[in-house]
């Protein structure tokens, strides 16, 4: 049966790829290469570090915090992305006599493409520590073998517990948004503990391997360097029975949930109030634009906003948006006074705004799916469909960065007022750029999204990673300013040069919709069948 | 004198090396309720696309109220009334204000929009709870999608298989509504794979198999004696071969 689950998505996938230009095939190619060949160098580089015989204290010193960071990185790189990885699609599979035990080992297996990284950086160092003749050679194979094996497996069978457990969490009826929120405090819960004065010491407990055993990255740590091999071993198994045990209890209860209830639970909640003040904020776009344009901003501004992915990333970035960054700018004795401090806002709000891009203009007609083909059936440019949807995204990134604002603001965040105008002139200006290649990406790699799946994103780990790239690239003119102002500490040059950077981003916004909308037009079809498309029995979110 | 609701000339379309749609040739008179029949991937949807300006055609022209598609394609889109087989629905907006937005898409003012949308959903009983359209049963789509066609009066309708999953009283309702129209003098294309309604409601009706027209004609026409049109359709599209059962089943 799993070979036959396996063999359904291949050849869905093939008949994914099959339809798909190529384009986009050579450019997806390109991204993974990228992503997993960055991933490899810094595999390689561990090999290095861990054959080194001379490295051997810097091994036993950082081995267990690194296990920590691959364990930190398996499980919580699916939140930070929003991205959950392959999956089964329990709708599609439930209704054949599949055992569940079966359908459990699967899923298990796919949560290896949450984190395919860190195998790549755990080879690394296995090869390493083998290589290395210090640390025993040959002779410790099946030791390290073994270790690395149960570290592995309690990864992914805890992984497939909380994959199970969060997206039903995340599909409750308002638990979605609380969910989040408690996920972002848990995040930000060492951040926390050393603003409670808890001394930060107590940490390397659990990073040491000299500390104890009883964590899995220190007995795994342990354990590859030859001390308390069989204490190791029995942690780890007690860890990996313990996330077995975990991971099937979860998995049997996403089997017995009514998602098709949570669904509708979902819908109710974004039932619209007649005549209410958000009914009253929806009509707003109507005062200033005209039509078809305010009618597909109010459309956008309402769909959005029902849309439980969309509101789960719109919070995160006025939450756990603001809680990375805020390290950054505190000490022991609170906020420091840096360049980091000053400019705060504008980078939470830059933030913030590259996490609301996944859903909504990196892929502007994700959600509409098959519904897309309203753009091309109704007697409306496509260009008045894409500046729609760039002027509702926009709205909604003021908003975030109002919300960002107030927060700030709230938990005293010493921003100066002229920061706070800045903030709000420099996303805008941030975002023509932003929307122009948005507005490319969403008719050249269009991808269907299902709005009731809230983990899923509007692109692939490894998409998500080469977007990183792209910023830099595309903010390069607000770089320019703020580079400007501190060389030549000029506040005239920063604003001549921002003033600069809009005029440009209007030509490169004109310029990117002319070709957008070309492309759109001869690709119309590939983007209704790229929008149409459902996948196998295994989902990739 | 008006020229043919639809005028369509050697119409071509090529997946791969499979042709969906292999030199079709039709015109739909003005005022005519036309059934567009054909088997399981004879190119129906393939054809409607096409006459919507969804897909281009590889060859071959398209006429539709005497303008060329493409060329004036937003003209022609704005007197077209189309009914997919896919959904065009937003499922995040409630039935009213779904189509609303199509109102003004065509050009109506808002405040026209929202009385024809208020309207419609009452005549298509859509009205209850201002449910979000990601919450409609399928014949509830159905019949919204047949209202998003009709707010903006089009002359001509495009529709694929409109009557599917929806329950009889809705389909009694649709059809009344349709006939109401063709008094009016509107033009409506459909394919259906419920044969009976096409008989008793079309005026003429072509076949289509394997991308090309294999009969065309009225009603009268296509039939001969007792014949049913379902009769007529199993016999020109060849598939008359008697039902072998299998072994183990």
């Amino acid at each position: 049966m799993i070979p036959a689950i396996l063999r359904a998505q291949f050849l869905s996938m093939r008949g994914l790829r099959r339809g798909s230009s190529r384009r986009g095939a050579i450019f997806s190619l390109l991204i993974a290469a990228g992503w997993y060949g960055f991933w490899a160098m810094v595999g390689f580089s561990v090999y290095g570090v861990t054959a080194d015989p001379s490295m051997r204290p810097l091994v036993e010193q950082w081995l267990s915090p690194s296990l920590l960071v691959v364990f930190l990185y398996w499980q919580l790189a699916p939140l930070l992305t929003a991205s959950f990885g392959a999956s089964l699609d329990l709708r599609k599979l439930l209704a054949y006599p599949v055992p569940r035990g079966k359908l459990f080992t699967v899923e298990v297996l796919l949560r290896v493409t949450t984190a395919f990284e860190m195998l790549l950086v755990l080879a690394g160092a296995f090869t390493g520590l083998l290589l290395n003749p210090i640390h025993g050679g040959w002779t410790v194979l099946p030791a390290l073998a073994a270790t690395l094996l149960l570290f592995v497996l309690f990864n992914l069978l805890l992984a497939a517990g909380l994959r199970s457990l969060l997206e039903r969490l995340l599909s409750l009826k308002r638990v979605r948004e609380l969910m989040v929120l408690l996920l972002v405090m848990a995040l930000a819960s060492p951040r926390l503990l050393v603003s409670a004065g808890v001394p930060l010491h107590r940490y390397q407990q659990f990073l040491s391997p000299a500390a104890g055993w009883f964590w899995p990255w220190t007995a795994a740590g342990r354990a590859m360097l030859g001390q308390d091999i069989a204490v190791g071993f029995l942690v780890l198994a007690a860890w990996a029975g313990g996330a077995w045990l975990f991971g099937r209890r979860q998995f049997a209860r996403s089997l017995r949930f009514d998602a098709q209830a949570a669904a509708a639970s979902s819908l109710r909640e974004g039932r619209p109030r007649v005549g209410g003040m958000v009914e009253r904020l929806y009509r707003l776009p109507g005062l200033f634009l005209p039509d078809p344009l305010a009618a597909i901003v109010e459309k956008e501004l309402r769909a959005l906003s029902r849309t439980p992915r969309f509101r789960t990333v719109f919070i995160m970035g006025f939450t756990f948006g603001l809680l990375v960054w805020l390290p950054l700018i505190t000490g022991r004795s609170g906020v420091r006074q840096s360049v980091m401090t000053e400019h705060f806002l504008v980078v939470v709000s830059l933030y913030a705004f590259s996490m609301l891009g996944q859903v909504s203009y990196w892929n502007a007609f994700g959600f509409d799916r098959t519904a897309a083909q309203v753009w091309f059936s109704l007697p409306v440019p496509v260009s008045r469909a894409l500046a729609g949807k760039n002027l509702a995204a926009a709205l909604f990134i003021l908003l975030e960065v109002a919300a960002i604002t107030a927060v700030c603001l709230a938990l005293r965040v010493p921003i100066p007022a002229a920061r706070i105008l800045e903030a709000f002139l420099v996303t805008p200006v941030a975002a023509l750029y932003m929307l122009s290649v948005g507005n490319l990406s969403s008719v050249n790699f269009p991808r269907a999204m299902d709005p009731d799946r809230v983990s899923q994103g509007g692109g692939a780990n490894r998409f998500q990673g080469l977007l990183f790239l792209v910023y830099p690239l595309a903010l390069l003119p607000i770089l320019l300013a703020y580079a400007g102002r501190y060389v030549f500490e000029s506040e005239l040059l920063f604003y001549a040069i921002m003033a600069f950077a809009a005029a440009l981003g209007v030509a490169v916004y004109w310029i990117a919709m002319e070709s957008a909308v070309k492309t759109a037009w001869v690709r119309r079809e590939q983007i209704i069948a790229e929008l149409s498309k459902t996948a196998g029995p295994v989902v990739t979110d | 004198m008006e020229s043919p609701a639809i005028v369509v000339t050697e119409l071509r379309k090529v997946y791969g090396n499979k042709a969906a749609v292999d030199g079709l040739s039709l015109t739909v008179p003005r005022g005519c309720f036309y059934g567009f029949l054909g088997p399981n991937g004879a190119g129906k949807s393939t054809t409607i696309r096409m006459l919507t300006g969804l897909i281009p055609p590889d060859s071959g022209s398209i006429e539709i109220l005497g303008m060329p598609m493409p060329g004036q394609e937003i003209e022609i889109k704005k007197r077209i009334g189309l009914v997919p087989d896919e959904s065009l629905l937003f499922d995040r907006l409630t039935g009213a204000e779904f189509l609303e937005f199509v109102g003004r898409m065509y050009g109506l003012a808002r405040a026209v929009a929202a009385e024809r949308a208020r309207a419609l959903l009452a005549l298509f009983e859509l009205d209850e709870n201002r449910k979000l359209i990601g919450e409609y049963s399928k014949g509830m789509r159905k019949r919204a999608a047949m209202a998003a066609a009709l707010i903006h009066h089009p002359d001509l309708f495009l529709m694929d298989e409109p009557f599917e999953g929806v329950d009889a009283v809705g389909a009694r309702l649709m059809k009344d509504i349709l006939l109401d129209q063709v008094r009016r003098g509107a033009t409506i294309f459909l394919t259906s794979h419920v044969l009976e309604v096409v008989e008793r409601l079309c005026d003429r009706v072509a076949i289509i198999n394997e991308g090309k027209i294999v009969v065309e004609g009225s009603m009268a026409d296509l039939r001969s004696g007792t014949e049913t049109l379902e009769d007529v359709f199993v016999r020109v599209v060849g598939a008359e071969h008697a039902y072998t059962p299998l072994d183990w089943l």
